[in-house]
């Protein structure tokens, strides 16, 4: 089954056309990373995805909802981990989660399994009963991701992730995001191309609103004559080519 | 309904615990309002009426929910400013749950303030303790919820740095067009007209009348309460809908 069926997705903000008649597929239990510059419009696809901008036209179907008509259903299936951090500052790491499981309806036992999950997996043990307004920018960043990881969703969007992370915690999520492979859908918006190479099944570059190529790395590769993505980013966002 | 009222407890907890570990918020709706009770009856309550005890302690209580519209005001802007509401727009929570969540959590806070200035405006004079102070208490939280909507309104319209402002200008409100601090019969018809036609003396009218209803100086009960529910009902109607319109941002 299809996670992600996008037919000529767009929005305009004013005289800025953001995404530009998108139209993607993403199967089930995929990795997929959208690469662009800033400004790209990937942000905004994801967050059109996400439910939280309405598209100015064209559809998306989410496990076969619509966004324009079935936001409903479609809250429940898929969580967000934004750019920039969003915890609650004055809660512990520990009622952050407890918190956030607790709101999309997870009993006491799912939230101790996930609980521990999100300690074993990414370390948040060591600081479970600090407020997260005094944790580090690294350690805030892992509970924001933590929270996304905690409801165990169908689609998980991760835009940035590993965004003011060091090299040693952005490995420990890359394990993560390895470890939930296939029983997760990933959508993985990220600047930093060992990233996408590493993890992705399938590479998405977008440019001014413009999905300009996607396929594997290897079809990547062989589209651009490079021999990794970040040189193959640099040729088809440069180029400007569509290579899909 | 009964997954809505889970997620409206869950998001009242949260909003309780992020309210009451600010140490600012504390000063500013109990301690303060608190000092400003004892100094303003020790200092001027033989020279005017306005400050015995049974006008100055629900005068004190609605002054000190003024300062919830800032409080409730900071908190969801400075949730919608870190992108943590848009992370809980994901969840399966509607809107008027997360209204009701802010709005809860207000409550302990409420019941808090006037209790306490009631119980120390009863240590300093005893009539207070009747049955008037009881329907006080229970329209406090008529009172503050109007307060706590217009904090969610504020908080829900403008970013923090402009919640003060603004949240000030409800403060102000309450001080200069409620008649606590001077009579109103002080000033010009015109001005008391609109003082009758705004929600602040009402409010303040209405946690008064249990306890001086036998004054006769109150233009009733029911008007002040019907016209502190109008305000009430279209400032969480208005909440809810602004909240709902930010959450699809178009």
């Amino acid at each position: 089954m299809n996670a992600i069926e996008i037919n000529a997705l767009r929005k305009e903000y004013k005289d800025v056309v953001a995404v530009d008649d998108l139209s993607l597929t993403v199967r089930e239990g995929e990795i997929f990373s959208l690469l662009g510059v800033n400004g790209a419009g990937k942000t905004t696809t994801i967050k059109m995805l996400a439910g939280l901008t309405l598209p100015t036209s064209g559809d998306a179907l989410i496990f076969g909802h619509s966004i324009r008509t079935d936001a409903d259903k479609i809250k429940g299936l898929l969580d967000i981990s934004m750019q920039e951090t969003a915890i609650a500052r004055k809660l512990t790491v520990e009622e952050n989660i407890d918190f956030y499981a607790a709101l999309n309806g997870m009993s006491e036992s799912e939230i101790a399994e996930a609980k521990a999950y999100c300690y074993r997996s990414l370390g948040l043990d060591k600081v479970a009963n600090k407020r997260a307004a005094k944790l580090s920018g690294g350690w805030q960043r892992k509970l924001s991701i933590a929270l996304a990881l905690v409801t165990r969703p169908k689609l998980l969007f991760l835009d940035e992730p590993t965004l003011g992370l060091d090299v040693l915690a952005r490995r420990d999520l890359w394990q993560v995001i390895s470890s939930v492979k296939g029983n997760m859908t990933i959508i993985l918006t990220t600047h930093y191309m060992e990233e996408a190479e590493a993890l992705s099944d399938r590479i998405g570059i977008m440019s001014e609103g413009k999905l300009l190529f996607v396929g594997t790395k290897d079809e990547l590769y062989a589209a651009t004559q490079k021999q990794n993505v970040e040189e193959a980013f640099i040729e088809v966002v440069s180029g400007g080519r569509k290579h899909a | 309904m009964r997954n809505s009222l889970k997620r409206i407890s869950v998001l009242t907890g949260r909003n309780f615990k992020e309210i009451v570990r600010d140490p600012l918020s504390l000063v500013f709706t109990i301690a303060m309002p608190l000092m400003m009770e004892l100094v303003f009856y020790f200092l001027f309550h033989t020279q005017t009426m306005q400050f015995e005890m049974r006008y100055l302690a629900p005068g004190i209580v609605v002054f000190s929910q003024a300062f919830l519209a800032l409080f409730s005001g900071i908190l969801i802007s400075q949730d919608r400013e870190s992108t943590f509401l848009t992370r809980l727009y994901v969840s399966k929570a509607r809107s008027y749950e997360f209204i009701f969540g802010y709005a809860l959590a207000m409550t302990p806070v409420v019941l808090g303030q006037t209790v306490l200035f009631f119980l120390v405006g009863g240590a300093i004079e005893p009539s207070l303790f009747s049955i008037g102070m009881l329907y006080s208490i229970l329209l406090s939280l008529v009172t503050a919820a109007f307060y706590i909507g217009m904090g969610i309104l504020i908080g829900t319209m403008c970013n923090e740095k402009a919640v003060g402002g603004v949240a000030s200008i409800v403060i102000a409100g309450q001080s200069m067009l409620s008649g606590m601090w001077f009579p109103p019969e002080s000033m010009n018809k015109g001005m008391l007209v609109v003082m009758r036609c705004l929600p602040f003396k009402n409010a303040t009218d209405l946690l008064r009348y249990g306890f001086v209803s036998s004054d006769g100086v109150f233009q009733g009960f029911w008007l002040p309460l019907l016209v502190t529910l109008g305000y009430l009902i279209v400032t969480f109607a208005t909440a809810i809908l602004v909240f709902r319109s930010k959450m699809k941002a178009k």
